[in-house]
């Protein structure tokens, strides 16, 4: 991060609340975090659902640098957050002279490409049961909503709600609160206020398995 | 240092879920990839080009590999840890700029498989989903936001077919956000999508009867000066000046309904400003002033009058017009205020400067 020194005429402080991007906005630069958070968040019908936190030295806004395309989601500073500000013409200055973020951006791309992916995988499927437990295979191999570091065996807990699984698997909530009602009867999962318990993820690697055309 | 190898025909580099940390170049001799289409479940064959890099995405990621790679002539390739590839590609931006763009290109395109999926195939377009948004924040009354969405809106889309109602919408969340601050006050009297629709407009008390009729019966019969006044806004929202100009005239010449003569009167005004004629405007919005002296679009008259003589390089009296737009108290016209502000500001750093 040393080189960053030079890039201060790209600084910009936004203070608490204040919103940086709007989804469906014409984007034309992205953001390097330099001190504070950042709130990622998406209106999904009624309500605006928060995808994200950013804290330093995190990226956002990347998409939108190289083809310009709209946001797709909102970005609003938590606390008073300091940002270096870049767009498409002074992007490959940057990133010349820094490879280190360029290289750290390639890796964000890659990561991002493969969570894409994934979550394609989870739509293609027919069977609505295989989808909703793919959505925990998917968070499983990813760590992301992982409750605690220790698992214990095959148990796995993931702090995520109905609506989150919803959202991943493509269905309505009240779609996915009885298909993990159904799972918690078989005793396959274990539903709590703030997290979702599988108690075998193997027998969810199976089922899910047996469920994907080959 | 990345290691060279040379490999037969018909032996595998790596297999489609494996798990590593190389980074392949192809020097010389044909290696094929080959994986499954995650859209139609078909199988693809794909050659990789002399000089090109494969199996960076897996290996950078720490995923498994996608596809299989397989050696058809014999290959000679280079062969990088991610250690090395980080080294290498360093001092070589040029090729991490490369793989950036393909990479950008490939996350677009799953991004949109993923939509479709979704069904949000006829999700809205960018303009009406920043609409859109701008009116999800302003019915749960969270002004900044709804002030920052539309305030770029109309940056973005100032011909758009909802600009008309992002300014309103605009003023509206400039006014509770000063009325009451973020989060209290009223629930906004909010109206979705309709092109055109008169609505929302704050009404001054003397106009506050036929506009509310006009809100709250979107559906009813506009009368025909209606009709002509939202034809000639329309034609102006489209960029097209001298058209609408000769619309608004011809409403204001037939005065049918005094209401739209007068609305009429005061576009014909932005029509001669967006057509340059500046000493049209300035003449034009002196007569309106003197003649509508409470005209609901006054504080805007004023403005363009700045701007115009602010086109025509009198600074000076381009300043007075914003001196007394800030000067007027009224919250209803707070997004002209700030505007006047800001060319103020701008004029007073250009003199200085």
């Amino acid at each position: 991060m040393a080189d960053l020194a030079s890039f201060t005429r790209f600084a910009r402080t936004i203070s608490a609340g204040e919103m940086i991007f709007s989804e469906y906005e014409p984007g034309d630069s992205f953001y390097l975090i330099q001190s504070g958070r950042v709130k990622i968040s998406k209106i999904v019908g009624d309500i605006e659902k928060t995808i994200d936190i950013l804290q330093p030295p995190e990226f956002f806004g990347e998409m939108a640098i190289l083809e310009g395309a709209p946001r797709s989601a909102t970005a609003t500073a938590v606390d008073t957050v300091k940002v270096l500000e870049f767009n498409r013409a002074n992007f490959e200055v940057l990133m010349m002279g820094n490879p280190q973020m360029a290289l750290r951006l390639l890796k964000l791309f890659t990561k991002r490409i493969w969570d894409q992916k994934r979550r394609f995988m989870i739509l293609t499927l027919d069977d609505p049961q295989a989808k909703v437990a793919d959505v925990f295979l998917m968070l499983a191999e990813t760590g992301a909503a992982v409750a605690s570091a220790e698992q214990d065996g095959e148990k796995r807990e993931f702090k995520v709600t109905v609506d989150d699984v919803a959202h991943w698997a493509g269905m309505s909530p009240p779609q996915v609160q009885t298909i993990l009602g159904h799972f918690a009867n078989q005793r396959r999962v274990e539903m709590f206020p703030d997290r979702i318990m599988v108690r075998n993820i193997s027998d969810f690697i199976r089922f899910v398995n047996s469920k994907r055309k080959k | 240092m990345p290691k060279a190898g040379l490999y037969r025909a018909n032996s595998v580099l790596y297999f489609q879920g494996d798990l590593s940390d190389k980074i392949f170049i192809l020097q010389s001799g044909t290696v094929s990839l080959k994986y499954t289409d995650i859209e139609n479940g078909k199988e693809v064959h794909e050659n990789i080009e002399k000089g090109e890099f494969f199996g960076v995405k897996s290996a950078l990621g720490k995923y498994p590999r996608e596809e299989t790679a397989q050696v058809l002539t014999e290959a000679q390739v280079l062969v990088f840890t991610v250690p090395e590839f980080e080294v290498f590609a360093q001092a070589n931006t040029r090729i991490i700029m490369k793989m950036l763009k393909v990479f950008s290109n490939q996350l677009r395109r799953v991004h949109k498989q993923v939509e479709t999926l979704l069904e949000k195939s006829e999700a809205a377009s960018p303009e009406a989903g920043l609409f859109a948004a701008g009116v999800y924040y302003l019915k749960n009354k969270q002004y900044s936001q709804a002030k920052y969405i539309f305030g770029r809106y109309l940056t973005y889309y100032p011909g758009g077919n909802l600009a008309e109602q992002a300014n309103r919408y605009l003023e509206m969340a400039e006014s509770g956000n000063a009325k009451y601050g973020d989060g209290k006050g009223p629930a906004p009297l909010v109206v979705e999508g309709a092109r055109n629709a008169p609505a929302a407009r704050k009404p001054s008390a003397a106009e506050a009867p036929k506009e509310e009729a006009e809100e709250s019966v979107p559906g009813e019969e506009l009368s025909s000066s209606a009709k002509a006044y939202y034809d000639a806004v329309s034609l102006f929202s489209q960029e097209k000046y001298k058209d609408a100009l000769l619309a608004f005239k011809k409403i204001v010449e037939a005065n049918d309904d005094e209401e739209y003569s007068a609305k009429s009167l005061y576009d014909l005004g932005r029509c001669l400003f967006m057509l340059g004629q500046f000493d049209a405007t300035i003449k034009h919005y002196t007569q309106f002033i003197q003649a509508y002296p409470k005209h609901p679009d006054l504080v805007d008259s004023l403005f363009f009058l700045g701007q115009a003589y602010e086109k025509k390089g009198d600074a000076e009296r381009a300043k007075g017009f914003y001196k007394k737009i800030i000067t007027m108290e009224t919250d209803e016209d707070a997004s002209v205020r700030l505007k006047a502000k800001k060319s103020l500001r701008l004029l007073e750093e250009g003199s200085r400067g």
